[in-house]
């Protein structure tokens, strides 16, 4: 891809988060990526969307959690704010998988044939559950496909979606909201929280209102709905919807001002994040904070029903305070989203800050702290939830350890590579879960029995 | 199956040292460098079949040990290291006394601490020449017994032997003070052309020729004294 082509989708990928920033979701800085300042909600959700990725956003009600989401999904996939609403599945303890997913075709169904009629949720590439976590728990498992892989099924019939992106909503816990099952929420890439902007842009949200109506164009909703409601194929109907969706890229332009991104674009935003290696500081340190989340010297790796054995040596890293394993799903997401973030900044490696910076909004969700790590750590004065906030804490102390062996690390992986490709070398030795792990992995016995 | 690490495949590969592993394999490669100057020492030593005490070979031996060790870093630590291994090391085919007090003499005279501590009380073996031509500025304390020459050629540097001393103690000591606590041999201070021999014990025999062309004992040739009393030039002066 030529560089301008690049340097053309980065400006435009910015004039949207520019967009929403100053037109649509006021929100204060609170994440700072070498030297710049960004809202972790409005850019991490942007970078999902770019990403096709996951994200949970967290928050009290009424803070812009569902708009922020609807936001950037109208002007990344150039829907209208309209088709999105109408899109949008609440959760709530009656909803069924008739009304999320699809339903029979009753008329086709009286004939004798068994037709799927998707919802427009199914179909779009937009997806948002408001207040997933009102979910009951029963019925989370009916969207774990459709999240994780865009795999939607319903009698003999299914839809794969070919791009598409999802944001959930959920408020803490109160009287009315359900746990969200674990093989669920490992399924999002990213946990943010949209928070309250501060008194002051609140004020001002308040007297002129961000109500996002330049996103609104009926007539093509209209057109949508027609689109989405037609009995052909996925296929057609995604075909025919994109014409639509990129006449509403075209409004955009001529409205409100704001540059927008086709299917091919996105495809391009895409491949060229999927370009974007990792430098080895960055692969190293993702190895260390994955061996620290998945270690167990005495049971083998992390598993939920297991504690930690009676005078274990590894107290002073993370599987100490952790009650789960994580899952392969972290990496994943990591290196997405880190890739977006490289990207978004023009960076041609993903580097340690990248990775810094995403890192505790992948974790977030994933880990199960042990109740006392919990206790001892949620009085500490902080700006985040309890959840980020740890895993913040979590990610600046492996880093701290990364720092401090580096060399060693990069060396002790380096030598792995040599023996692995036969070299007669003994491997590194060191206190560190890692460096377990690698032995490990080079078929030393390392456990004591 | 795919090799996990090949994204390290460029990095360089360093063997990991624990600092107390630095510190021991530096120890070792600083006593394998006093091993190898003293066995080249020795080749060249031993060329003579016998070990004649003379002065000009031990001038010479000592030149050469010097010769040796020049630019060698070690501390006292690996002096104290070395004898041990001279000591006991089948390593060392070559124990000759003289020699080796003479390459240990050169060692703490060459090295950078001006206070040394040895303790030839742990070695089996004695140790001939030690604190020979030790210089100005410079204290060698030996706990336990030395063997002969302890102190000869002294040169100003202060010998303090926490034992007794063996024969010829102090012979031709230039200057600078050697502290016995026991007793030492026959012919102390002989060719003793200044400073002092302290005796606390007993002194078996002064030496019979002290500085001087005339082949007779002279009142310029240092002092010894026993037990706090001055022995010699006294005894010369009332003859």
């Amino acid at each position: 891809m030529p560089q301008e082509t690049n340097g053309a989708l980065r400006e435009t990928a910015h004039d949207i988060h520019r967009y929403i920033g100053d037109n649509l979701y006021f929100s204060r800085p609170d994440l700072e990526v070498k030297g710049e300042k960004f809202n972790s909600a409005l850019l991490l959700t942007l970078l999902t969307g770019l990403r096709q990725g996951k994200a949970l956003i967290i928050g009290e009600p009424g803070l812009g959690k569902t708009t922020s989401a609807e936001y950037v999904c109208s002007l990344l996939y150039r829907v209208p704010l309209g088709t999105i609403w109408g899109s949008e599945v609440s959760g709530h303890p009656e909803q069924t998988e008739e009304k999320i997913i699809g339903r029979p075709d009753l008329g086709r169904l009286n004939q004798g044939e068994e037709v799927v009629v998707w919802s427009h949720f199914v179909l779009l590439p937009t997806k948002i559950v408001d207040e997933i976590n009102r979910l009951p728990e029963t019925k989370q498992s009916m969207i774990l496909d459709g999240v994780d892989r865009g795999n939607w099924e319903y009698l003999n019939d299914s839809v794969i979606n070919r791009e598409y992106c999802l944001f959930a909503t959920a408020n803490y816990q109160d009287g009315g909201t359900n746990t969200i099952i674990a093989p669920l929420i490992d399924r999002f890439d990213i946990m943010v929280e949209s928070k309250h902007p501060g008194p002051n842009l609140a004020f001002h949200i308040g007297m002129t209102g961000a109500n996002g109506s330049g996103l609104r164009n009926e007539e093509l909703e209209r057109g949508l709905h027609r689109v989405l409601n037609q009995r052909g194929s996925y296929e057609d109907r995604m075909e025919q919807a994109e014409e639509l969706c990129n006449q509403f890229g075209e409004a955009l332009t001529r409205g409100p001002g704001v540059r927008t991104l086709s299917r091919s674009d996105r495809e391009t935003i895409r491949s060229q994040m999927d370009e974007i290696p990792f430098d080895v500081d960055a692969n190293a340190f993702l190895r260390l904070v994955l061996s620290e989340l998945s270690f167990c010297y005495h049971y083998g790796q992390r598993r939920f029903h297991e504690g930690c054995a009676d005078g274990c040596h590894f107290t002073s890293y993370l599987c100490h305070t952790v009650r789960n394993c994580i899952s392969n799903r972290f990496p994943k997401s990591a290196r997405a989203l880190s890739q977006a973030l490289a990207w978004f900044l023009g960076e041609e490696q993903v580097g340690l800050e990248h990775l810094r910076a995403i890192l505790p909004f992948t974790l977030a969700h994933r880990i199960q702290w042990k109740e006392e790590t919990m206790a001892r750590r949620e009085k500490e004065s902080r700006q985040d939830p309890l959840p980020i906030y740890m895993a913040k804490e979590a990610v600046r102390e492996m880093h701290r350890r990364y720092i401090e062996q580096a060399p060693q690390l990069k060396s002790a992986l380096a030598a792995a590579c040599k023996i692995t490709d036969g070299e007669a070398l003994e491997p590194t030795q060191g206190d560190h879960p890692i460096y377990w792990e690698i032995r490990r992995d080079l078929g030393e016995e390392v456990l004591d029995r | 199956m795919k090799n996990p690490f090949q994204d390290f495949r460029s990095v360089q590969y360093r063997k990991r040292e624990i600092p107390l592993d630095r510190i021991v394999r530096e120890k070792e490669e600083t006593l394998e460098l006093l091993v190898q100057g003293y066995l080249q020492l020795v080749e060249e030593e031993v060329r003579d079949l016998v070990w004649l005490v003379e002065e000009s070979k031990v001038e010479k031996a000592y030149n050469a040990a010097i010769k040796r060790i020049d630019g060698s870093q070690y501390d006292p630590d690996d002096i104290d290291e070395f004898c041990a291994l001279l000591d006991s090391s089948d390593k060392l085919p070559y124990l000759i006394s003289g020699p080796a007090g003479i390459y240990i003499s050169a060692l703490v005279n060459c090295a950078r601490e001006d206070h040394i501590v040895l303790s030839p009380k742990d070695y089996e073996r004695s140790f001939h020449f030690l604190g020979y031509k030790l210089p100005e500025g410079k204290t060698l304390v030996l706990q336990g017994d030395v063997g002969d020459f302890a102190g000869s050629g002294l040169f100003g540097g202060r010998l303090i032997v926490e034992g007794s001393a063996g024969n010829w103690c102090g012979a031709g000591m230039m200057k600078g003070e050697i502290r016995v606590a026991n007793n030492t041999g026959q012919n102390t201070g002989e060719w003793m052309r200044g400073g002092e021999i302290h005796v606390d014990g007993t002194i078996q025999s002064v030496g019979t020729k002290f500085y001087g062309n005339t082949g007779y004992r002279v009142l310029f040739g240092g002092k010894i004294y026993q037990k706090g009393k001055l022995l010699v030039p006294r005894a010369l002066v009332k003859e």
